[in-house]
């Protein structure tokens, strides 16, 4: 056998795909040759990185669900009309079984309705949670890593649809290095609206919404 | 697991069919990435849960944020690397709103983030992976991560079981070459 067959035996020898035959040959040739030695120590090393990366994967199942979920998801550079029909049903279903519906939905989630960060490399967040009392939705918000606002800005959450329709649950300033928590009141109407925002808003005293959202959060995802 | 492999496609181009709603280019990025996701939220969570819902988080997030990925700004894989560690920060506070189940443990390492220690990780081999010529990328995902041998990956894949066996030594070569020194890899690919 030439030296250059020894060497292209070497990744096999580590996948323990040679025969026997061939594996003597190699381990004589080895123990003679250290241009051989060396490929092989570095071929080992690839070999182990590349074992220790197989055995850490995810259960296979995994992929199925996550490609499942994004099938249902269309990506936010190719939405279109499809956002008029989810909403449309989130609205006949509150038609039929009533207000309370969604909300109903909110309460049994035990870690309550996570706020993401607009822009994906923010460290931000948040999470929602509250109950309806007497007519009013009273809700804690609890957020972290907002961007720093300036002077005159603060913070709005809103209850909103697709159509632009939004309710709001009030205002407050958050500093970025910590987390806090403010409590909130809004109608009890707002839990028929299916997303949440939290949006920064400039002191001109405009009360509609700037559009700025730092945090969104859906109550169609829980 | 995976399917088969995507060719002559590299993270940036997968990126932006992404952005257009090709879900088979997500795919082939969870086939690239997920590994060293979930490895990231095993280390930082240290819970294979909380690791699958950190997997099912970060790729969502490229699927809904992949129109605002700027190649000019970040690399893929820093980009991904950002979002994963942001989501397991969040997915830790999370857990801090309610008690620990058993098994769970709180976030490691949050204050620093979850840079490798040093040396060669998960992430680094992906990204390898990445870089080298598809040919040589199949045998090494075939092989390590869908466990077939030599003779069922040339019968799955149609190449000629001598070349299946050269290359696969090859490949090795190849990938350490990428680990190595990257920017030559990248150079050589362009």
């Amino acid at each position: 056998m030439t030296e250059d067959r020894f060497e292209k035996l070497l990744g096999l020898y580590l996948l323990e795909e040679l025969s026997v035959e061939e594996e003597r040959e190699l381990e004589v040739h080895l123990e003679e040759c250290s241009r051989c030695r060396g490929e092989l120590a570095r071929a080992r090393q690839t070999h182990d990185l590349l074992r220790e990366l197989a055995a850490s994967g995810p259960p296979p199942e995994l992929k199925d669900r996550v490609l499942a979920r994004a099938r249902g998801e269309i990506p936010a550079r190719s939405r279109g009309g499809w956002r008029f029909w989810v909403p449309a049903a989130a609205l006949l279903i509150i038609a039929v079984f009533g207000a309370g519906f969604l909300w109903m939905i909110t309460k049994d989630s035990p870690e309550g309705i996570p706020l993401a960060a607009t822009a994906p490399t923010s460290e931000g967040g948040g999470e929602l949670s509250g109950e309806v009392q007497e007519g009013n939705l009273q809700i804690e918000l609890v957020v972290w890593g907002l961007p720093e606002l300036r002077k005159g800005e603060y913070y709005e959450l809103w209850y909103s649809k697709e159509d632009g329709g939004r309710i709001s649950c009030g205002t407050f300033r958050a500093r970025p290095e910590s987390q806090t928590t403010v409590n909130l009141t809004a109608p009890a109407s707002a839990v028929s609206y299916p997303e949440i925002e939290v949006t920064r808003e400039p002191d001109n005293g405009d009360p509609g919404s700037s559009g700025e959202k730092v945090l969104v959060g859906d109550l169609r995802n829980l | 697991m995976f399917g088969p492999v995507v060719r002559a496609v590299e993270d940036e181009e997968l990126i932006r069919r992404v952005a257009e709603g090709d879900d088979q280019a997500l795919s082939e990025l969870y086939n690239r990435y997920s590994r060293p996701v979930y490895a990231t939220g095993i280390r930082l969570l240290g819970d294979a849960h909380l690791a699958e819902e950190l997997v099912q988080d970060a790729f969502m997030s490229i699927w809904r944020a992949a129109g605002s990925f700027d190649p000019g700004r970040a690399s893929f894989t820093t980009w991904l690397y950002r979002i994963t560690r942001n989501r397991a920060v969040d997915l830790n506070r999370r857990r801090q709103v309610r008690p620990f189940s058993a098994g769970e443990e709180p976030l490691r390492n949050v204050s620093g983030g979850p840079e490798p220690e040093g040396g060669v990780d998960g992430w680094d081999v992906a990204r390898a992976l990445s870089r080298i010529p598809d040919e040589h990328r199949e045998v090494l995902t075939l092989a390590y991560f869908e466990g077939l041998s030599q003779r069922e990956i040339s019968r799955r894949t149609g190449v000629p079981l001598g070349t299946v066996k050269s290359r696969t030594t090859a490949a090795l070569k190849r990938l350490h070459r990428s680990l190595v020194n990257p920017a030559a890899e990248e150079s050589r690919h362009d």
